[in-house]
C-alpha cells in the first residue's frame, strides 16, 4: 500500500469544523486559550503515550481503556454536540450526571475535567514520569481551557466533568477487566494436553503463562457477550506432509525465508508490541487522531470517533480472546520447530498467548468496520503512527486495505497461520457490526 | 589479533550438593555510614557507590552518590576480620551526584574519580590520604550539562590517556512530556595527555550502563550500551565498534547483532559459562537477561551474537522471591563475583521499585544467586540475610576487612545506605590480585586474568565501567574452593600474556607486570 494515493476527504467530515461548541461565557479569552479540540487532542496523545509506558497495558488491556476513556469524552459533549446518549446503549451504562438546565458550561473545561479524571483513573498505575506528565497535562492545560471562561462556569464545569469521570469509572468496575495482577499473567494455570494446543513459546519467565486468560469473558461494550462473533475451529491439526494444516505452518515457514524488504517493513510496521509502542489498539486509534486533526474535525466529532472506535477495538479483544482460549491453537514457532525446521525463529517476538484468532487482524477488522462506517468508503488516509521510531509512514487507500495489511503482517511476521489473520479479519467486521448499531446521532 | 588459547572450564565431577549457604551480618548502624540517596523525578536513577583505596592502606574506601542530597567519601578503617567500620572524609560533598568510578586518569598512580551528575560532570584528580581535586577543566574534560547515568573507561590501544564514555540519560528539561527525549552519550577520546572534545555517540537511547569489554577476546574492546527503553523511540541495546583512529560506529544486524529491547539498568560481565568469552547479565523490569555468545565454541571470529540463558540457569530473577509479593521486580545494580569460595561466580542483583509503581513490587527483596556446579544458580538472598526490602540503586561486593570474605554495601532511594559483613562459616580459600603496570593504563583496564586449580579456570575481564551507576578497581577476588594454591597469570591489555605463577591462598597480591606475584600485608 505503500506510496499510494493523496488524501481524501468524505462528505461526512464537511460538518465537522462549523459545529465546534463554544465555550459560554467567555470573555478576554487570549490567543493561548485551550479550545475543546485541543483539550482531546492532547490527552489522547498523551494516553497513547501512557499505554506504551505503562506495564499493564498490554492490547486488550490498552482496548478497554480506550473504550472508557471516548465514552467518557462523547458523553461529556453530546448534549452540546448534538448527539445520542450511549447510556441504554452500551452495556450497563447509565445516564451520566447531566447539565444543569438553563446553566452555562464551558466544553473545553468540561471535557478537561472528565479526561483529567478518567486518564488518572485508568493509569493512576503508571510510572513517576507519566504521573508527572499527567499532573502537568492538568494543571497546564487546565489553566488554558480555562482561560477567558467566567469562575462560576469554569467550577460547574469542572464539577460535572468530574462526576461524569466518576460515572464511567463506577461502570467499569464490573466489566471484569478491572484488576490485571502481574501484567495480566497468571500465577497459575493448567495448559490443555494435546499437540495441538497452545505451549509457552517465550525464554521470559513471566510468560510461562498465557496472557489473560479470561479476558473472553468480560463484560463487552455493544455486543451481548464476547462469544457473539464466534469463529469455526481452525484447521484440524495434523503433522501430515499433506494436511491443510502443515501447508499453512509451511507457508509460514517459506515466507520467513523470502522475505522483501517491504514485508519485513509491514510487520515491523503493524508490530505494535505492548510497552514499545501504544499497542495494537493505539494504533487505530493514532489513525483517527491523525485523521481528525488533518481535517480539522469538532470536539464532539472527535469524542464520536473515538468512542467508537474504542467500543469496536475493546469489543475486538473480547471476542478475539474469547475464541483463542476456546480453541487453544498452539503457534508457528511450536509447530515449526516441532515438524519442519527445529532451528527456525520468526520475524518477530512470538505473542504469549493462544494463536487462533490473531488479535491484531480481529480489532483491525472491527476498526476498519467502524471507521469505513463513520467515514466512508474510499477513505484514503496517510499513517505516521511510528514515525518517530524511524519506520516511514504508510499510505492506504481506505481503512480495509490498512486492516488487511494488519492483518497479513502477522504471516510475514512467523507469528500466526493465514487463518488467523483471515478470520481474525471476518470476527473484526462481526464486531465491528455491532458497534456501528449503536445510535449516535439523529 | 591476539592469539588466544581459550580455556575451557575444567569442572571436577557435577556436585549433587547445593552451594555452601554465605550468612552476611548486617553492620549499618555500626559501620559509620550513615548516608542516602536524595530526590525525586531526576534521581529516580543512579545511586551508585565506587569503591576503591583512595589512602593505599590496602583496605578499599567508598565514595557515595548523594542525589538531592550531598555525596560522601567514607575511609575504611575496618581492620582485618574484625567488624566493618567507616569514618567521613571531608570535601567530597558534592551535589547532584548520580553516581561515580574510580580509574587512574593521569596515570600517576592515585586513583582518581569520575563523578557523573545532573548537570556538569567532573573528574577528581587523585592526591593521595583521599584527598581529591576538580581537574577537569585541566585534562580538558568538558563535563556537559546532562543527566549522567552511565561510565565506561578504557585505554585505546596506542593511548597515554583514557578514553571515557558517558552515558546521558532524559532531556531533564522535558519533564512534562519526557518520552523520546534521550540526549546524546558522550565519548571523550586522548588527545595527548588530556581529553578531546566529546564526540556524541548518535543514537543515543537513555542509556544506564556502559561497558568496554572485549566481548570475543578480538584483543579490542568495544563499547556495550544497556538503554531504557521506558523513555527511547526506536532504540534498542548497543555495541559500539571502537577502533583507534576512527569514529566509533554501531554494530549492525547484518553483523550479527540482534534487536533487544528492555529496560536496561545494568550490566554485569563475567565468564559464568566457563568458555574463556565474558557473558553479560543485564538487569531490567520483570525478566533479566544473561547473554552468552549464540555460537559454540566461541572464537574470536565469533558473531555479536548472543543468547538469553537466564531461564535456563536461573537467574532471570523476575520477581520477589520472599515476602509474599508477586508483582514482577525491578533490578539495578548487578556483580557477578564469589561470595562463598566455591570458585564459582555468583551473582548479587540489587532491587527496588522505580517511585510507587503499582505494577511492580514495592517490597522486592535484592537477589543473592549461587551458582551450582551444573551452571544453574539457587537463590539464597533471604537466607544469607541480604533480602533487603528498601528501595536499592547501585551496590558493590567487595572484602572491605580483608578476610578472604566478600562484604556487600548496597545505596537505598531515600533510605540508609546498608552494609553487610560476609560470615559466612566454611567457606573456601580464596585470593585476591590487584593488576600494575607501569606508564599509562596503570590498573590495567582491559586486561584478563586466569586463575587456575584442579577445578577448573576462571577468567575475568578487567573492566572499569557497567553496573548501574558506580564501579570498583583495585583488588580482584577469586574463590579457590579447597585448594591451597592457586596457578594465576594476565594477559595483559596489550595481548601480551603473563607467565602462569604460583600464589598461595588467602593472600592479597599485587601482580606487577614482569614481576611475580607479591603478597601484600594490611597497612
Amino acid at each position: 500500500m505503500r506510496g499510494r494515493g493523496g488524501i481524501s476527504r468524505r462528505g461526512v467530515l464537511g460538518m465537522a469544523a462549523g459545529l465546534a461548541a463554544l465555550p459560554l461565557t467567555r470573555a478576554a479569552a487570549s490567543s493561548n486559550s485551550a479550545t475543546p479540540e485541543d483539550v482531546i487532542g492532547r490527552w489522547y496523545k498523551l494516553v497513547l503515550q501512557l499505554v506504551r509506558h505503562t506495564a499493564t497495558y498490554s492490547p486488550p488491556v490498552a482496548s478497554r481503556a480506550f473504550a472508557y476513556l471516548g465514552i467518557a469524552a462523547y458523553e461529556a459533549l453530546a448534549p452540546s454536540g448534538g448527539m445520542r446518549t450511549l447510556a441504554g446503549q452500551v452495556n450497563g451504562l447509565t445516564a451520566v450526571p447531566a447539565r444543569a438546565a438553563g446553566q452555562d458550561y464551558s466544553d473545553a473545561v468540561l471535557l478537561h475535567a472528565v479526561m483529567t479524571a478518567s486518564t488518572q483513573n485508568f493509569f493512576g498505575n503508571t510510572g513517576p514520569s507519566g504521573q508527572g506528565a499527567m499532573a502537568a497535562m492538568a494543571q497546564k492545560l487546565g489553566a488554558r481551557a480555562a482561560d477567558g471562561v467566567a469562575a462560576d462556569v469554569v467550577a460547574r464545569s469542572t464539577e460535572l466533568g468530574q462526576a461524569i469521570a466518576a460515572h464511567i469509572f463506577a461502570w467499569s468496575q464490573g466489566d471484569g477487566g478491572a484488576v490485571v495482577e502481574n501484567m495480566g499473567f497468571p500465577l497459575e494455570y493448567t495448559l490443555t494436553e494435546g499437540a495441538a494446543h497452545w505451549v509457552p513459546t517465550s525464554l521470559v519467565r513471566q510468560q510461562q503463562m498465557p496472557l489473560l486468560p479470561n479476558w473472553g469473558n468480560n463484560r463487552p461494550f455493544a455486543m451481548a457477550d464476547g462469544g457473539v462473533c464466534g469463529l469455526e475451529p481452525p484447521l484440524e491439526y495434523s503433522e501430515d506432509p499433506a494436511s491443510e494444516f502443515y501447508a499453512q505452518a509451511m507457508e509460514v515457514y517459506t515466507t520467513s525465508k523470502t522475505l522483501t524488504d517491504e514485508q519485513k517493513l509491514i510487520a515491523r510496521f503493524w508490530s505494535d508490541d505492548p510497552m514499545l509502542s501504544p499497542t495494537p489498539p493505539g494504533h487505530w486509534i493514532s489513525i483517527a487522531m491523525q485523521i481528525l486533526a488533518r481535517d480539522h474535525a469538532d470536539a464532539p466529532r472527535c469524542a464520536e470517533v473515538l468512542a467508537l472506535l474504542g467500543i469496536a477495538v475493546a469489543d475486538g479483544f473480547i471476542g478475539c480472546w474469547h475464541e483463542k482460549f476456546r480453541h487453544d491453537l498452539l503457534r508457528p514457532v511450536t509447530y515449526i520447530r516441532r515438524v519442519i525446521d527445529k532451528t527456525w525463529n520468526p520475524l518477530l517476538i512470538t505473542p504469549p498467548f493462544p494463536e487462533y484468532p490473531s488479535g491484531h487482524s480481529t480489532q483491525s477488522g472491527a476498526a476498519a468496520a467502524v471507521l469505513t462506517h463513520l467515514f466512508g468508503e474510499g477513505f484514503a488516509f496517510d499513517d505516521a503512527t511510528h514515525e518517530n521510531e524511524g519506520l516511514p509512514v504508510r499510505s492506504f487507500p481506505d481503512f480495509w486495505a490498512a486492516a488487511e495489511e494488519a492483518a497479513v503482517s502477522r504471516l510475514y511476521g512467523g507469528i500466526h497461520f493465514r487463518a488467523a489473520n483471515e478470520r481474525g479479519l471476518a470476527q473484526g467486521r462481526c464486531i465491528g457490526e455491532q458497534a456501528i448499531a449503536l445510535k449516535t446521532r439523529g | 589479533m591476539r592469539v588466544l588459547a581459550v580455556l575451557l572450564m575444567l569442572c571436577g565431577p557435577a556436585l549433587a550438593e547445593e552451594p555452601l549457604l554465605p550468612a552476611f551480618a548486617e553492620e549499618t548502624t555500626t559501620a559509620g555510614i550513615d548516608h542516602r540517596y536524595m530526590g525525586d523525578w531526576q534521581y529516580m536513577v543512579g545511586g551508585g557507590v565506587a569503591v576503591f583505596d583512595c589512602d593505599a592502606d590496602g583496605f578499599e574506601d567508598v565514595f557515595l552518590a548523594g542525589g538531592a542530597g550531598p555525596s560522601q567519601l567514607y575511609r575504611n578503617v575496618s581492620e582485618q576480620g574484625q567488624a566493618l567500620r567507616f569514618e567521613p572524609v571531608d570535601g567530597m560533598a558534592l551535589d547532584s551526584v548520580t553516581g561515580a568510578y574510580p580509574l587512574d586518569a593521569d596515570n600517576d598512580g592515585l586513583m582518581d574519580l569520575a563523578v557523573l551528575r545532573v548537570g556538569e560532570n567532573r573528574l577528581l584528580r587523585g592526591l593521595g590520604a583521599c584527598r581529591f581535586q576538580d581537574a577537569s577543566a585541566e585534562w580538558g574534560f568538558d563535563g556537559g550539562d546532562a543527566w549522567s547515568t552511565a561510565f565506561a573507561a578504557t585505554w585505546e590501544k596506542g593511548a597515554d590517556w583514557p578514553t571515557i564514555a558517558i552515558g546521558n540519560y532524559i532531556d531533564r528539561a522535558q519533564e512534562d512530556f519526557p518520552w523520546g527525549s534521550c540526549t546524546d552519550n558522550w565519548l571523550h577520546r586522548a588527545e595527548g595527555r588530556r581529553f578531546a572534545a566529546p564526540l556524541p555517540l548518535t543514537p543515543s537511547f537513555c542509556a544506564l550502563s556502559m561497558l568496554f569489554t572485549d566481548w570475543n577476546r578480538y584483543g579490542r574492546p568495544s563499547l556495550r550500551v544497556s538503554n531504557d527503553r521506558e523513555y527511547y523511540e526506536g532504540g534498542q541495546e548497543q555495541l559500539w565498534h571502537l577502533e583507534a583512529g576512527t569514529p566509533p560506529r554501531l554494530y549492525t544486524e547484518s553483523e550479527g547483532w540482534a534487536r533487544l529491547r528492555i529496560w536496561g539498568m545494568g550490566i554485569a560481565s563475567q565468564d559464568v559459562t566457563g568458555d574463556g568469552f565474558p557473558d553479560y547479565f543485564l538487569t531490567s523490569m520483570a525478566d533479566n537477561k544473561l547473554q552468552t555468545l549464540a555460537a559454540q565454541p566461541a572464537t574470536p571470529d565469533a558473531k555479536p551474537a548472543f543468547a538469553d540463558v537466564a531461564f535456563a540457569r536461573g537467574v532471570t530473577a523476575h520477581r520477589p522471591y520472599t515476602g509474599g509479593e508477586t508483582r514482577p521486580s525491578t533490578a539495578w545494580h548487578a556483580q557477578f563475583d564469589d561470595v562463598n569460595n566455591d570458585g564459582r561466580a555468583d551473582l548479587f542483583v540489587a532491587k527496588g521499585n522505580v517511585d510507587a509503581m503499582p505494577d511492580f513490587a514495592s517490597d522486592d527483596p535484592n537477589n543473592l544467586l549461587l551458582q551450582r556446579a551444573d551452571g544453574t544458580f539457587l537463590e539464597a538472598g533471604d537466607v544469607a540475610g541480604v533480602a533487603s526490602m528498601k528501595s536499592a540503586r547501585g551496590a558493590a561486593l567487595a572484602d572491605f576487612n580483608r578476610d578472604g570474605l566478600l562484604d556487600l554495601i548496597v545505596v537505598n532511594r531515600r533510605e540508609p545506605v546498608q552494609i553487610w559483613r560476609n560470615v559466612t562459616t566454611g567457606a573456601g580459600h580464596a585470593v585476591a590480585l590487584w593488576l600494575r603496570q607501569g606508564g599509562s593504563n596503570r590498573d590495567a583496564i582491559g586486561a584478563f586474568v586466569e586463575v587456575k586449580t584442579d577445578a577448573g579456570v576462571q577468567s575475568r575481564e578487567i573492566t572499569i565501567g557497567g553496573g548501574h551507576a558506580g564501579g570498583q578497581l583495585g583488588w580482584r577476588h577469586f574463590g579457590l574452593g579447597a585448594a591451597a594454591t592457586a596457578e594465576v597469570r594476565v594477559i595483559w591489555p596489550d595481548g601480551l600474556a603473563g607467565e602462569w605463577q604460583s600464589v598461595a591462598a588467602d593472600g592479597f597480591y599485587l601482580m606487577d607486570r614482569d614481576k611475580p606475584p607479591q603478597a601484600v600485608a594490611p597497612n
